[in-house]
């Protein structure tokens, strides 16, 4: 998909029409990460709004000839739902601890939403396996850095790089066919 | 490195995910922009990556755009500042506190004003009532004096003035000859020089010998130039002389200025 990068620009410029068509592309995914952080419905309708009054606000700190639109929407996201788990109060609410992951939170759901359901994403996502759940859901779900990952799965740095690599093309292929 | 180096790297990965050092990822920039088919390959990661966290999304509720859009929309109008509706519920508040205020300090400056009427108005009773005081013992003064010159008891004399010292002075003296009393009634005298006082004589004729009554003196007065003298011996003669303050033992002779025979 090529980023919309009319869109982008005009809703830096204000424009309301653009900055709601954009919302309509990346809001799903934001809300996939920030639910797959804090793990409660409530807390990330919350700071998906949250989210995107910044997007809006903080429009220009993004160029569209740096990086891409929605790697920025991720950071954004990603920090917004970290911060929230720091907080008091989210620990105090936090309830479930089964789920560590992205494919937890899938196989424990009953109520799945339009992509899920329409594209049937769910077996395959389920398939991938478990090394590979595991790498991208610190590098992309959490935003550890190559560093962090390596640590914490007691890989070295290098192998996470091209594991990384290796488990997004699965993923790919059975997506994206 | 060549486009196909880059894309087998694993670094486009890393960039999408946001896990690239910053000058790795001005490496990726550059390629983007340089390659076509790398720029393909990062919108194949990104791509599949979205779908990835879309599938992980339970279903987003409306209310979140409605709410960012009310959100956004509340920042834009105090940024210009250029939208601003005015809040009527403020203002009539504002405005009735505003009146309200007023009426008080209106209600305050009558309350005022009507206490210092009324302290004005007390004034001029007191001053009123003392006139009434003095104007009633004034007359109840005058009522005395009146029974006195009534009273059938009183034997009245004028004594006329001496030619040679006073001719237009005259006294009048009112003589209870049983109780020894005596009024005498100064109001034909020249009001006496500073230092001297009028003292008044009773005289024998033979031989002459003239006796102190006492002085016309604010110890003797009972009404306006009305003085009382009791033990009044009774006389043949009266006499009333201006003496040094004080009195003398003997009359002045020089200083008589009124000389009257009694006839009893």
């Amino acid at each position: 998909m090529e980023q919309p990068n009319n869109l982008i620009i005009a809703m830096q410029n204000g424009d309301e029409k653009a900055f709601s068509n954009l919302y309509t592309m990346y809001s799903e995914a934001v809300y996939g990460i920030i639910y797959s952080i804090v793990l409660d419905e409530n807390t990330a309708e919350e700071l998906l709004q949250d989210v995107f009054v910044k997007v809006w606000n903080n429009a220009t700190s993004y160029s569209v000839k740096k990086g891409r639109f929605f790697t920025w929407l991720l950071n954004i996201a990603r920090n917004a739902a970290i911060d929230e788990t720091r907080s008091k109060a989210f620990k105090n609410r936090r309830k479930n601890l089964n789920i560590t992951n992205f494919v937890d939170i899938l196989t424990s759901s009953d109520s799945l939403n339009r992509a899920t359901n329409a594209i049937g994403l769910k077996k395959f996502v389920e398939a991938l396996k478990p090394a590979c759940i595991k790498i991208i859901d610190l590098l992309y779900f959490k935003g550890f850095t190559q560093a962090e990952a390596s640590k914490t799965l007691d890989l070295p740095i290098g192998t996470i790089k091209t594991r990384n690599r290796t488990c997004i093309n699965e993923l790919r292929e059975m997506v994206l066919g | 490195m060549t486009p196909e180096e880059i894309i087998a790297s694993g670094n486009l990965e890393l960039y999408v995910c946001g896990a690239l050092s910053p000058e790795e990822a001005t490496e990726v920039e550059q390629a983007i922009a340089a390659h076509p088919e790398v720029k393909r390959e990062v919108e194949l990661i990104e791509e599949s990556l979205i779908l990835l966290a879309e599938t992980v999304a339970p279903p987003v509720s409306a209310m979140v755009w409605t709410y960012i859009l009310d959100s956004i929309r509340n920042v834009r109008d105090d940024g210009n500042g250029k939208v601003r509706k005015l809040n009527w519920p403020a203002i009539t508040g504002w405005a009735a506190a505003i009146l309200f205020l007023g009426g008080i300090m209106w209600m305050l400056k009558q309350t005022n004003d009507l206490n210092d009427a009324l302290q004005v108005t007390t004034t001029q009773n007191t001053i009123l009532k003392e006139e009434k005081s003095t104007v009633e013992s004034k007359l109840a003064e005058n009522d005395k004096t009146l029974e006195i010159l009534r009273s059938r008891d009183y034997r009245t004399y004028t004594l006329p003035g001496n030619q040679a010292v006073a001719p237009e002075a005259f006294a009048k003296v009112y003589l209870h000859n049983k109780e020894n009393v005596a009024y005498i009634d100064v109001s034909g005298l020249p009001t006496p020089p500073r230092g001297k006082v009028y003292q008044v004589w009773s005289l024998k004729m033979e031989p002459l010998t003239p006796t102190s009554v006492g002085l016309i003196d604010p110890v003797n007065k009972t009404a306006e130039n009305l003085y009382r003298f009791v033990d009044f011996p009774m006389p043949e003669a009266i006499g009333i002389t201006l003496e040094p303050e004080g009195g003398s033992d003997t009359p002045t002779l020089s200083q008589l200025y009124t000389l009257g025979m009694i006839t009893l």
